[in-house]
């Protein structure tokens, strides 16, 4: 088998303030999979999405990216992008130079980058706001541009950590939707942290049920990636069932206790 | 009531308080016969403002020449000082005390020393103005550089951003509200200590600022003059005040609405 997208062997994090927000996680993440991770709140989802952005470092066990470290993300073909819970916008940043930020980091010509940038806006339908800033815009608005914004890299990986949390129903229902046909269309491997069981069962081929006290991954559930993620399938028996499987081990979940190993 | 409307209405009713305030006071003065050398009414100021007009000018000049030169200073050197001192934890605290001290020390009772210290008088004069308009500049510079957002932080690092580039796109944009915000406070402050220490060194001839005509008209009991001169050191606050607020307006205005 070729190498995962993303490895973690024992990883471990210990906060300077003594929490054991992660216990030994092992975790390979395939080429193509759209994982959901779900669990009660402080399992460590957060967490575990930046010990794999590199944006915490694990305080023990190891992390490979393309069976790699991570000096060789970035390059072409190991583009990772993140979206965070809040759109983390630049307040004083238009929408066209917001979401070409990571081009400039990557010293992109601005006459290369500029139809990157369109494209992406366009594609999370804020074709019509380039010139807006993040304070004229609705909440659902800016989340779009956030995801544009990881988009334009054109990512092969994406990690989301409930990008979509601060949502009304209404919007989250259709953003879903607009993820999973961006998703499965470009079988882009997805990394998607909510705490939503409708939205995980909606939006995987994979639901990693998580437990906490310490953070470790409890249990997991597979989706077929082929069923086509729309209306039809939201109100089928097929997505009730699995809704029912998932709320089973998720209370599991909530109230295991920790027995050691992972 | 619509944004619009609102806006014209800040400007419309503090004008209508204004000139009924003016108006009451001509009044006033008038039907009670006040002497102008007790009270003058508002047109016997406007007469004095216009027959001191050369003298009145001049001393203008150079009053806003010191507030200027100390506010272009304190600007200069206080971000260099807070630059400098955001570098480092231990900088900071070593020497933040020292800068609360300047803050708290009146500047009325240093400047004589600083007149008698210095002997060109221009310098001594923008160097007690620079000395309470520093203080804003350095605290909010500081608190700037500091208040960057830990997501945008991460987001940067993440993406592999060197030092500059965290420094030109992050840090100094995210510093520039407080910035801002500081130089707008330092620029009242130049004023302030512009006319306070004219007031302490007293000085006349060339260099002759607002605080000295007033000083001269009290000893010529010439109060008609007095109003004048203050009227004008008013009138340059007001209009430090607006430029700033434009300047702050151009720069920050579609993403933060600077406070007023
Ligand atoms: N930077 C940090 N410093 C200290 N403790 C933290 C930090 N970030 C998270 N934690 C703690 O780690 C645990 C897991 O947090 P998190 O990963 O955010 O959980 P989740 O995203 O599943 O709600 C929590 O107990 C939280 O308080
Ligand atoms: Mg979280």
């Amino acid at each position: 088998m070729m190498d995962p997208i993303v490895g973690l062997w024992g990883v471990e994090k210990v906060f300077g303030n003594g929490v054991r927000a992660l216990a030994p996680v092992n975790l390979a993440v395939q080429p193509g999979e759209f994982i959901s991770l779900i669990g009660p709140s402080g399992c460590g989802k957060s967490t575990l999405l930046k010990v794999i952005a590199s944006i915490h470092a694990p305080s023990a066990g190891q992390v490979r990216w393309w069976g790699r470290d991570f000096a060789h993300v970035g390059s072409a073909g190991h583009r990772m992008a993140f979206v965070f819970q809040d759109p983390t916008l630049m307040p004083w940043a238009c929408m066209e130079d917001n979401v070409r930020l990571p081009l400039d980091l990557e010293r992109m010509p601005a006459t290369t980058a500029g139809p990157l940038v369109r494209d992406a806006l366009e594609q999370v339908g804020l074709g019509h706001v380039l010139r807006h800033y993040p304070a004229q815009l609705s909440g659902g608005m800016k989340m779009r541009a956030s995801i544009a914004r990881a988009l334009v890299t054109q990512p092969d990986l994406l990690l989301m950590d409930e990008p979509f949390g601060a949502l009304d129903e209404f919007s989250r229902n259709r953003l879903d939707e607009e993820m999973a046909r961006l998703c499965y269309e470009k079988g882009l491997t997805t990394l998607f942290v909510t705490h939503s069981l409708y939205e995980a069962v909606f939006l995987s081929s994979r639901v990693i049920v998580m437990a906490a006290n310490p953070g470790r991954i409890f249990g997991e559930y597979h989706i077929d990636p082929a069923i086509r993620r729309d209306e039809t399938f939201r109100l089928s028996d097929d997505f009730a069932h699995m809704c029912r499987d998932l709320t089973q081990m998720l209370t599991e979940a909530t109230h295991a206790t920790f027995s050691g190993g992972a | 009531m619509n944004a619009r409307h609102m806006a014209r209405l800040t400007l419309i009713a503090p004008t209508l308080v204004g000139l009924c305030t003016l108006g009451v006071w001509e009044a006033a003065c008038r039907l009670l016969s006040i002497p102008s050398y007790l009270f003058p009414a508002p047109s016997d100021i406007a007469a004095s403002l216009h027959a001191n007009w050369p003298m009145l000018l001049h001393a203008l000049g150079s009053t806003l020449q010191v507030t200027l030169v100390s506010l272009l200073v304190s600007v200069a050197l206080g971000t260099a000082i807070a630059v400098v001192l955001v570098q480092h934890k231990l900088l900071q605290v070593s020497f933040m005390p020292y800068v609360i001290i300047l803050q708290v020390t009146p500047i009325a009772a240093v400047a004589p020393l600083i007149i008698v210290l210095v002997k060109t008088t221009g310098v001594a004069l923008v160097l007690c103005s620079t000395l309470i308009a520093i203080f804003p500049v350095i605290s909010n510079t500081l608190i700037g550089l500091g208040a960057v957002d830990p997501g945008l932080e991460a987001y940067f690092r993440m993406h592999k951003a060197t030092r500059m580039q965290t420094l030109l796109r992050l840090r100094i944009p995210s510093a520039l509200p407080m910035f801002m915000a500081g130089v707008r406070i330092a620029s009242g402050l130049a004023l302030v200590g512009a006319v306070v220490a004219e007031f302490v060194a007293g000085t006349g001839g060339n260099s002759a600022g607002l605080a000295y005509e007033i000083l001269q008209s009290g000893f010529q009991m010439d109060i008609p003059r007095m109003f004048a001169a203050l009227f004008l050191i008013t009138v340059t606050g007001l209009v430090l005040h607006g430029g700033m607020t434009t300047i702050e307006r151009l720069l920050l205005g579609r993403w933060m609405r600077p406070a007023t």
